[in-house]
């Protein structure tokens, strides 16, 4: 793309389109741009390389060969995490360049997880894999704020979250919740913030922006012990939660694919919404509304959160403020309160929030001549349709005719919409 | 000033390096204490072979030493039980008697899990926490097939025992015996 932006100069400058000086401009940008990317694919590999290796490492350990002594094992157990933090130490008295800091930082990674899992088989100690994991995040938590490494924070998110499900997933109501959670993601936000204020168009920012509200529905669920009537109630506002992040100042700039709050907050709440509309679901819930449980305290904590971020966001433009996207956790909340005494009132209730939602996502597609969002719309109500010929009793030859406009509906919807774009661009 | 920040993100660095080292090295260290120091006591188990993602093979142990007669009718499940030890005259532990709080005169205790409370028998039952026995990948399995065939051989039952280090509340498994070979040994053997 950029070769042929620059192959394309000379004659721009003939044409008297732009001037020789912007095109040496143009041209010096990309010089400059070209000489930095070699360094990016070092890092990528490099950092892949060291935690393959790594792994691999720790993988062998892990046969538990009994053929060495238990003093020879106690020495390889500090070998890997050794060497990683004099790779470490020389990048950062050398003051050695990214690629070198991700990738040492990588190795010392895996290299404290290896010796840990060492010593535990060396003295069958018996901790579970929970709290291994635990102790392993917490010692490498701090090398993301010394080498400002990219990889170590996503590294850390990762197996912060593979701990949670570790320690708060499990059978039986006695597992304890993972509280520790919450700090140790409070303490990787610093090093988003910095990198969001440094360079936001970076891929590593766009990769955060994905996973780490991922993790957190991931995560959610080792909240809820024993009053599991809060699970629909907690996830549509964590979802409401991510998706009004999503629609914050800075995140708003960012194009689709690169908005994981925006992409993952709006799918959930359709999911689950769509889940929720059947009315058996509703009657099956035994309501027993306890206030004085963990649980209902969570569904406060997040709910406050929600409307905070809610009244931070964007809100200036018209379309913002009647975006049903960004609310429609609050009339969920009041719907499902509303269920405790009439299940019916409820399931009506849901099912228009659901068509009301398919509806604005497709005059949003149609507005904004997006085709991704136009059919997301269309997919939507499609879904709700299929949905209720589960639970009511249509005839065939209606669902079969339900169908058929469905299908002629999207072929005229993107039809209609691809032809205005064609004219408008005509026209332009 | 560059040079003094290096110094400084540096010197941190060395501070990290040192707890990263200082937590293995001290989980070794507390073990080879109890090892050195501490009592050894023999527990009866039957051995299962579950595994782990990264840190390998192991078999569980169940002990047969898993429930206590005590007059504390309170015990709720997952709550830490202290079991005092004492040793038959062939070296295996048996109960003294359970604590809610750890001993004070007596060393030769550990610290256990309670699983439910029987109050018919006015027993509660327990699990050791020392359960865990890494083995070599391939002999994690035999070792349990091992077991299952040396109960069929109409061996004298419960050949299979534990050697467990004792020493402060601390316990450290130091190996697993079956037919007074250990079953590392054993397994190869077989």
């Amino acid at each position: 793309m950029n070769s042929k932006l620059i192959k394309e100069l000379p004659e721009l400058v003939r044409n008297d389109i732009i001037s020789d000086e912007v095109s040496k401009n143009i041209q010096k940008y990309y010089e400059g741009k070209a000489v930095a990317s070699p360094n990016k694919l070092f890092i990528i590999f490099g950092v892949l390389g060291a935690a393959l290796i790594g792994i691999g490492i720790l993988l062998i350990l892990a046969h538990n060969w009994d053929d060495f002594s238990r003093s020879i094992k106690t020495i390889i157990a500090f070998v890997p995490l050794v060497i990683g933090q004099l790779c470490v130490g020389y990048a950062l008295l050398k003051k050695k360049g990214k690629a070198w800091k991700e990738a040492s930082g990588t190795f010392l990674f895996f290299g404290i997880g290896i010796s840990m899992a060492l010593v535990s088989q060396i003295y069958n100690i018996p901790g579970d894999f929970g709290t291994y994991l635990l102790t392993w995040v917490v010692l490498s938590l701090p090398l993301i704020y010394v080498l400002k490494s990219n990889s170590l924070a996503l590294l850390h998110v990762v197996f912060l979250t593979y701990y949670s499900c570790e320690y708060g997933y499990g059978l039986g109501s006695y597992n304890p919740s993972p509280w520790l959670y919450f700090p140790l993601l409070l303490a990787v936000l610093p090093f988003y913030f910095n990198l969001l204020k440094q360079d936001a168009t970076k891929n590593m920012v766009a990769i955060l922006h994905w996973i780490l509200p991922l993790s957190s529905v991931i995560v959610m669920g080792a909240f809820i012990k024993t009053e599991w009537e809060f699970l629909p109630l907690i996830y549509i506002i964590l979802f409401g939660l991510i998706y009004n992040i999503g629609c914050s100042a800075i995140l708003k700039q960012e194009r689709l694919r690169r908005n994981g709050y925006l992409v993952l907050g709006s799918l959930g709440t359709v999911i689950l919404l769509l889940i929720m509309s059947f009315k058996d679901l509703w009657k099956e819930l035994s309501f027993e509304f306890l206030m004085d449980t963990q649980e209902f305290y969570v569904v406060a904590a997040l709910f406050v959160m929600a409307i905070s971020v809610m009244l931070f966001s964007d809100n200036r433009s018209k379309e913002e403020q009647s975006n049903l996207f960004k609310y429609v956790f609050i009339a969920f909340s009041i719907l499902y309160f509303v269920g405790i005494t009439s299940p019916g009132v409820a399931t009506i209730g849901v099912n228009i929030l659901v068509f009301a939602l398919g509806i604005i996502a497709i005059k949003k597609g149609t507005d904004n001549q997006h085709f991704g969002v136009l059919n997301y719309g269309l997919l939507i109500i499609t879904t709700l349709i299929i949905c209720r010929f589960f639970d009511t009793d249509l005839s065939f030859v209606i669902r079969g005719l339900l169908f058929v406009i469905i299908g002629v509906g999207f072929f005229l919807a993107n039809y209609i919409m691809l032809k205005q774009k064609n004219r408008k661009e005509i026209m332009k | 000033m560059k040079n003094i920040k290096t110094i400084y993100i540096f010197g941190i660095f060395i501070a990290l390096a040192l707890v990263q080292l200082f937590v293995p090295a001290q989980m070794i260290w507390g073990r080879e204490k109890v090892i050195n120091e501490g009592v050894s006591y023999k527990f009866k188990a039957r051995p299962v072979d579950p595994s782990d993602p990264f840190r390998g093979k192991y078999i569980t142990l169940n002990y047969e030493l898993n429930s206590a007669e005590t007059e504390d009718t309170l015990w709720t499940r997952n709550e830490d039980v202290y079991v005092e030890l004492n040793k038959d005259s062939l070296g295996f532990a048996t109960v003294s008697k359970v604590s809610r709080s750890k001993f004070e005169v007596s060393d030769d205790f550990v610290k256990a899990k309670v699983r439910w409370y029987n109050s018919n028998e006015h027993k509660v039952n327990f699990n050791l926490e020392f359960d865990r026995y890494y083995m070599e990948e391939s002999k994690a399995y035999d070792a349990e097939l091992v077991y299952t065939e040396s109960l069929r051989d109409s061996l004298p039952e419960n050949d299979t025992y534990a050697i467990v280090f004792i020493k402060d509340g601390e316990a450290v498994l130091a190996d697993v015996m079956i037919n007074e070979m250990s079953i590392k040994d054993y397994v190869e053997k077989e």
